[in-house]
Formats: C-alpha cells, structure tokens, sequence
C-alpha cells in the first residue's frame, strides 16, 4: 500500500506506469505477429474506404440519373459523356496513373515497384471511378475497390517505414481487403489475390490476406448490412445428364469471353496510340455510346448492372433480350474500358455472364423441356463461366459463385461449365486479360497460369539408376578397394551405419590402402560427413544446392532412407537442364 | 534514415498499434457519421417513391408501382416494408414471369421474420397463383399463427376465409369444410361475419350448416330480408323444405321484389303439397299424391319423348331408347294404382313412386332441367335417396 501510494504521488510515476506497460508488451510482439495484426488494420482502413467509394457511386448515381434511369431521357447521353469529359482531365491532369481496372497497377506495385502505390493514385481512383461508375459507363467498383485498398495499405506500410520485404506484401494484402470488402465475399477475394495477383500461392502470406479480407468484410457488412449482392432464386440440379447443358453454356460462355477479351486486346494499344488531345475526349465518346445504348432502350447496361443480374436471375427478361444485353454489355464495356476510364470489369463480367447464361439456358429449355434447371441457375451459373473464361481465375470463379448463392448444390455445375469455358478461352486466347494488359503497357508480370503451364523438372528426372557398386563403411579398406578395382567409376557411395551416407574416391581409397591402413575400417578413415539425402519427387532446383558440394548425392525413399532409389551428379543436373526447353522468364 | 520492421517492432509496436487503433477509432466514427446522415437522405427519398408506388399499386399500375418500388430500394435496399410492397406488386401485376421474383423477396424476407403474418400471407397468395394447395395452405396458416402488428383477430379471421375460398376454388371442398368449421367456431357475434360464413358453406355445398349461420344472423337481426332469402335458399338446398317455406315466404313478403326466392318458394309449395311420403298427410291424401306423381310422370315422358323424337313404343333391346324402356316399367305399374287403397299393399306406394321417381331423373338427364311439378318430384326423388343412404 505504502509502495503505491509513494509511485502515484512521486511526479516522476506518472509516466513509469505506461512505460512499464509497452515494454511488458514490446516483449510480447515479433515481426510476423505484428504484421498480421497490421493486416486486421488494413482491413478496417480498407473496408471504411470501400463504404465511403459505395456511398460516393450511389450518390453520384442518384443526383446525376435518378433513382431509376428511365429510357428516352435525355441525361442518359449527356450524363456519362459530360462526367467522362471531367474523368479524363482528372486522369490526365491531376491523377497520371489510374487509367484502367487497377489490378494490373496493384500487380506491378507487388513485382516492381516494392509495393509502392501512391496514396496519390488511391485518392484518383476513388473520386474518377465513382464519378465514371456514378454517371453509368459501363464498368464496375470492384477493381478500383481493389486498388484503393493495395493504396492504403502501401500507403500504411510506408508510413510505417517497414521493411521492403515486407512492404510489398502490402499491396496484395490490401488488394484483398478491397476487393472482399466490394464483393462481400472474402473468400473469393483472398482466392483472386492469389491467383492474379500474387500469382503463385505463398502460405507466408495467406494468413494476412485472409484477415484483411475477413476484416473489411466485417465493416463493410457494418455499415451496409448483409443482404447479398443478389437474391437468390431456387436452384436446383436434379439429373446428372444436364451436365452437358452447363458444358454447352461453358463453350458458348468462353467463345464470349474470347470475343470480350480480343475487343479489348485490339482497341486499347490503337486508342492509346492516337494523339494525346484525343485522351481527353475518349471517356467522353465512350460514355456517349454507353448512353445513346441506354436512350434507345437499354440501360441496364449502365454501371455495374446489379439490380439486372438479380431481375435476369428471377426470369424477367427473354431469352432475345438477355442476349441483346450481353452483346451491348460487350461492347459497351469494351469501350468504357479502353477509353481510359477507371474503373473494373468485374460487375461487367457478371453482368455478361448472367445474361448469357440466362439466354443460353432459354433456348435450352426451350428444345429440351426436360431440363430442370431454372434460368436462375443457368444466370448463376453463367456467371461463373465469364469470370473463368475472361478473367481466366479458375478457382476463383468456382469460390465466386457458390459465395454469392450460398448454394452448394449447383457446384457441380458451375465447375463443368467454368472447365469448358476456361479451356476453350485458354484454346484461342493464349494470353490472360490482365497479362495481355500488362505487356500492352510494356510490364511482364508473373501469373499462376504461367505457373501451371511451366514444366517442373524433379530429382527424379535427372536421377542416375543405383550405381552397382556401393561401398560398406563397416567393411575393411582393402576390401573396399579390391571391390572398385574393376570398376571404371571414380567416385563411390558409402552406406554408414547404422544409417546415412558418404562418398569416397577412388584416389582416396588406393591412397589409403597404399599408406597401410587396408586393416582398418572404412568408416574409421573416411571425414566425418553425412550427405544430405534427396527424395524422387523433389524439384530438380533443390538438388542444386548440393551437387557443387558433393560429387554424388543419393536419391533415398520417403518411407526408408536406407532404401536407396537412385544418386544425383551435377553433370547429371546440367544435362537435364540443358536438354529441357522450359518456360523461362525474360 | 533506413528502418524496418524487425528493428520497429520491438521498440515501438504497441505504440503504432495505439495510434492505429485511435486513427481506427475516428474513422470509423467520421464514416458513420456520414452513413447515418447519408442513410436518412436515401430513407427520405425512398419514402416518397414508396408513397407513390403504393399510390400506383392502389390504382391498379403495377408496372408503375413496379418501378417505384424498384427505385425505393434502389434508395433503399434494406427496407423490409419496400420490398414487401414490391414483390406484391410483382405478384400482382398478372405476369406469371414476375411471381419468381416476387416470391424470392417475399423468401429473403421470410428468412428473417418468419414469424411476420403478413409476409407469410403474401407468400401464401403467390403459392395460390401458382395453384399449389400444399404451400398456400402452409402459408396461410403461418398467417393465421403469425404476428400481426395491427387488428390480429380480424386479420386472422380474414386470412382464413381467404384460404377457404382458394380452396373452395380449387375444388379441394373437404379441406375447405374443416376450415369454415374452426371458421365458423370462432366468429365474432357480427351478423356480416356469420353471412359471410354461411355463404361460403353454401359455396362448399354444406346447406345445412349455411342453415345454421344464416339462423344465426336472424337471431341477432330477424328482419333482414337478404338474410331470409339466404336462409330459405339454404334450407331449400338441404332438403329442409318446411324451413324454406317458411324463410322464403317471409323474405318474398319482406321484399316482394326478390325474384330468386319466388321461384324456390313456388317449387317449395308444390314439393309439399305433392309429396306422398310427408308425415303429416292421410292415406287418401298419399294416394292421390301418388296418382297425380304417376300421372305427371306419363306426361313428362311423352313430352320429353315428342323433344327427343323418340318412338316410345319401340321396346325391343337393342335400339329400344331409355324412354321407351320408362315407358314399358310405367305402363305395367299403372294397373297397380287401383290397389293403393288395400291396407296389405305395403309396399306399392314406394314401387310406384319408384316409377315416378326413375322417369323424372331420366328425362332431366336427356331433356334437361324440368319446371314445376316435375321438379318438385325430382327434388323429392333426391331427397328421398338422401335419406335412404
């Protein structure tokens, strides 16, 4: 009691208190557990900005078109046109660098830039792409949600002077914040970060992007409340036969995403070669065809198309017009994207994938009553088959569709259409979307289809058969070298007991038989060393390590190191290597 | 100056985590601030198209209300009550493609409030235009279980007479009667409520229980001529002919305009006058009711034979005609009726009036529904064979 009465009247304990406190919980942090914390943080950071971005489309939305554009009025043309002349003088002259969906930028800041993005390019990306998706071109929050996320958190990180490894882990990080946050699925974003933005899976970082992204998801379900991005219908999937229905909408659905992407792979270099002067008016042309579309009857394909996708999903449109809008979706996104406008092509996508499924599902049906299906599931569905196929993220589009119907019952269907469709846009489109966008703008950046694509070469490959002679450290010199004497090798493996191995030359071996020490065992001579033991399946690059320090390295079984597969030589190593054309990067 | 983490961390951590916390902290209270103030403007503006759309719907514009609604929410997206009016304007706007999308409302909101009678009464008018007894009648009865926030007895009551008639529409009669049974156990003692009841028993063909809710509504008010008509026609369709009498002549004197109820009144009066099983009549009177029966049934199978142009005297199987076949059976019991007066011919009468009988369901099967006399021995007929199964 006397003790702390005499700390809390001293003036000096005051401060002591505190100071005790963060030493006491200095002790308690390391780097790794920091910087998931950090993540929870970039979360929050990045969900607020998401809710403000919604909120500032919305708005925009509501004061320059109205609650529900209504078609033949006049501002459907002059709304998006006049905001697009505004969104090019910003680009242009205020925020170099937000041209685009955004993903491609985050990529870079990963691969090149040591995740620098500047705060600069979040706060462009924000005002231009809601202005531009407010005012109803046709692109989406969801990529530009992404990049203001990887903003912030480069922005955090630098704040923070943390450390270049870690920094450019911060980009993808809050890329998946973002992205979880405009989608409210976290799973899909977290599975889309790695598969296009990071590009390789890395288990050192998935913990981060898991809790960014569960923590935007978090705040974002906060503020805006929980309701799914569409309602639902009844699906159902009753007989196996239906399957090659799916299979046919994923063939059609990556024909569409073929035409999609070579649209904008054709355009945007020719757009981007014209004059500067004409940058200025390009959103602009974009946005008045994107009006004049919804002036003469359609402007669904305004903005991000939503509530469409939930209307074509309860069977509210024909199949005529459900594939009407796909096409002037095509092409009016098309236009909005390569005109320089910020803003996404995932809502697009969607919106492209739901309509052409629900078209395709119609006309099914149509020939085939016995299709149980509802245009519900093949709107579903359809979605799924877009995002594989144009956007050419596999995984995610499976994950993308069961999250945003909770329904696990049509999941068989979505990966058979998204196989078909990956694979026939993967068959005459070699390039990905964001790789081909990459390179247009002069970047080679790493990709997981690249990955999946390269040729791994394993031990096994270059793995040489169990040499005939190994030599036994518990058996005497002299019977050691009288067993080489035939032999025209140089080096020889030595199996150690009672387990491991060594090596041992042949000059070594005569050497010692020469100096007298024929009567003493082979283990007693040898240098204490234990070679490292190599499994079949590992990749060839690991054997790397070892072959420059021994002459022979043993091959050994996963089950019984004693059991031994094969050896491993460096000439062995090289010549694989040389004999194997493999993707290498530039 | 070159710092990373590892040499932050141990220094600094919990006070970067401190200030990101507080920096956290703010943000989340500025972004509130401005989803509140930004809510209420789009609750505001959603609000008046909800007042329109509901303006709209109440003209009978679906598509209009249709497109207000959509616009409310598109304000917005959360309001229950907007989604609600939406998908009812959906249901009702008479385009089967729009029950899909009205139902997945009226489900997501089910989903919350399952509890809420007036979404499930909503989803239980969707299932009835789909036809589906099985999921209408589920949901009617959650409305009828379920919370309502205003006049729940009266609601209650209301949905229950609505799943009776969807009932009755669809045929489903035996379902319909046990409704309007716990329907009518519960009826408040309002004439209107018990009309009501007695009309849809009539509509599900249960008169005698019509009867009795017509009975009702004259205790509480016995001058209602609408009420008497309703009440003779019930008791005429029961086969409770003295009642109907009764009702009907009191309901024709209370409004002598009524030209339903003179007819059934005049068919009544001749039903009782002319049928030889009633209680309270003498031998000779039976008999001559008999004999007259029996004469009028000679005239309606000629006559009935002159409409169909049948030769009543072709008798022989195979091209004799039904009527011929009557014809024959009238003319070898017609020497019968001089034995109506021996006290040992118990049985004649009924083997007559069988005659009778078979002859005037005959001929209202191949010439239609007779008038007079013929009719009132044809519903006499009926309600002999009603009582004897």
């Amino acid at each position: 009691m006397s003790d702390l009465a005499s700390t809390t009247n001293s003036p000096t304990s005051r401060f002591q208190v505190p100071r005790r406190l963060f030493s006491t919980l200095e002790g308690v942090f390391n780097e790794e557990l920091f910087f998931l914390i950090l993540s929870v943080f970039i979360g929050i950071f990045s969900g607020l900005a998401v809710v403000c971005f919604r909120l500032a489309i919305d708005w925009t939305h509501l004061a320059l078109l109205g609650p529900l554009p209504e078609t033949h009025n006049w501002r459907l043309f002059a709304v998006p046109s006049l905001a697009g002349l505004v969104v090019a003088v910003l680009v242009l002259q205020v925020f170099p660098g937000i041209r685009g969906s955004g993903v491609n930028q985050t990529k870079a800041a990963l691969y090149i830039f040591n995740g620098v993005i500047p705060f600069r390019t979040a706060v462009g990306k924000f005002i231009c792409s809601a202005i531009a998706i407010g005012s109803g071109q046709s692109l989406g929050p969801e990529d530009p949600s992404l990049q203001i996320g990887a903003g912030i958190a480069s922005a955090l990180g630098r704040r923070l002077q943390i450390s270049r490894e870690k920094l450019r882990l911060m980009a993808p990080v809050g890329a998946a914040a973002g992205l979880a946050a405009a989608f409210n699925a976290p799973i899909s974003a977290v599975l889309f970060v790695i598969e296009e933005v990071i590009g390789r899976w890395s288990a050192g970082i998935l913990g981060s992007v898991v809790l960014s992204a569960v923590s935007s998801v978090v705040i974002v379900r906060w503020f805006l409340g929980s309701e799914p991005l569409f309602r639902i219908p009844v699906t159902t999937f009753k007989r196996p036969t239906e399957l090659l229905a799916y299979a046919v909408l994923g063939i059609v659905g990556g024909l569409a995403s073929v035409v999609f992407a070579k649209s904008i792979g054709y355009l945007r270099p020719r757009l981007k070669a014209l004059p500067r002067w004409t940058q200025y008016f390009q959103p602009a042309l974009a946005g008045l065809l994107v009006g004049l579309i919804a002036f003469l009857g359609a402007p669904q394909i305004m903005g991000a198309g939503y509530d469409s996708m939930d209307q074509a999903m309860h069977g509210q449109y024909a199949w005529k017009v459900l594939a009407i809008l796909a096409v002037l979706k095509i092409v009016a996104t098309t236009f909005s994207f390569v005109s320089g406008t910020p803003g996404g092509m995932f809502a697009p996508t969607l919106f492209i994938g739901a309509m052409l499924g629900g078209a395709v599902g119609d006309i099914e049906r149509f020939y085939f009553p016995q299709l149980t299906g509802s245009t519900g599931t093949y709107v579903l569905v359809g979605m799924g088959v877009l995002f594989a196929g144009f956007l050419r993220v596999p995984m995610t589009s499976v994950f993308m569709v069961l999250e945003v119907s909770g329904n696990y019952e049509i999941i068989v269907p979505v990966i058979i259409a998204n196989t078909f469709s990956y694979l026939v846009s993967r068959g005459l489109q070699t390039v990905p979307i964001f790789d081909l966008l990459s390179r247009q703008d002069g970047l080679i950046l790493p990709s997981l289809e690249e990955n999946r694509e390269e040729t791994i070469l394993r031990v096994e490959d270059a793995m040489l058969p169990v040499p005939s002679i190994i030599l036994s450290a518990q058996d005497y010199v002299d019977a050691n070298a009288r067993r080489i004497q035939n032999s025209a090798d140089t080096t020889f493996l030595v199996r150690m007991h009672p387990s491991g191995w060594n090596t041992v030359s042949r000059d070594l071996l005569q050497r010692l038989f020469q100096e007298g020490k024929g009567e003493l065992t082979l283990a007693s001579v040898l240098p204490p060393q234990s070679l490292p033991g190599l499994y079949p399946d590992l990749a060839l690059d690991a054997a790397l390590r070892y072959v420059n320090v021994y002459p022979l390295v043993p091959v050994v079984n996963r089950a019984d190191s004693r059991k031994l597969e094969g050896v491993i030589s460096r000439d062995a190593v090289f010549t694989k290597y040389g004999s194997t054309q493999t993707v290498a990067g530039v | 100056m070159s710092w990373n983490l590892s040499k932050l961390v141990p220094r600094s951590a919990p006070l970067i985590l401190l200030i990101l916390t507080l920096a956290a902290a703010v943000s989340f209270a500025a972004v509130s601030h401005l989803v509140v103030r930004f809510t209420a403007n789009q609750q505001a503006r959603g609000r008046k198209l909800y007042a329109q759309g509901l303006a709209d719907a109440d003209a009978a514009r679906y598509d209009d209300a249709i497109d207000a609604f959509r616009a409310a929410l598109t304000c917005d997206p959360t309001n229950s009550q907007d989604q609600l009016s939406l998908a009812r304007a959906l249901r009702d706007s008479d385009d089967p493609r729009r029950l899909d999308e009205a139902e997945s409302y009226l489900i997501a909101l089910w989903q919350r409030t399952p509890q809420d009678a007036a979404i499930n009464l909503a989803l239980a008018r969707v299932a009835a235009h789909r036809g589906s007894i099985e999921d209408a009648a589920r949901y009617y009865h959650n409305a009828m279980y379920g919370v309502w926030n205003s006049n729940p007895d009266a609601n209650r009551s209301k949905a229950r007479i609505e799943l009776i008639q969807f009932l009755l529409k669809k045929g489903a009669s035996g379902n319909a009667e046990s409704e309007l049974m716990v329907l009518a156990a519960s009826l408040p003692p309002v004439p209107a409520a018990h009309v009501q009841a007695a009309q849809l028993f009539e509509q599900a063909q249960d008169y005698a229980s019509a009867l009795s809710q017509y009975e009702e509504v004259l205790r509480l008010n016995p001058e209602n001529s609408g009420t008497l008509a309703g009440a003779g026609r019930a008791a005429y369709r029961s086969g409770n002919y003295a009642a109907a009498q009764g009702y009907l002549r009191a309901a024709v004197d209370s409004n002598p305009r009524d030209a339903n109820s003179r007819p059934l009144l005049a068919t009544t009066d001749l039903i009782l006058r002319a049928d030889p099983f009633h209680g309270h009549i003498s031998d000779a009177e039976r008999n001559r009711r008999i004999s007259a029966a029996f004469a009028q049934a000679e005239k309606r199978l000629t006559e009935c034979a002159g409409q169909t142009n049948v030769d009543l005297k072709t008798t022989t199987a195979p091209t004799a005609s039904p009527l011929a076949t009557l014809q024959s059976r009238w003319t070898s019991a017609q020497p019968n009726l001089a034995r109506l007066r021996s006290p040992a011919e118990t049985d004649l009468p009924d083997s007559l009036m069988d005659v009778v009988f078979q002859i005037e369901r005959q001929t209202a099967e191949i010439c239609g529904q007779p008038q007079g006399l013929d009719l009132a021995l044809l519903l006499i007929s009926q309600k002999r064979e009603a009582a004897t199964q």
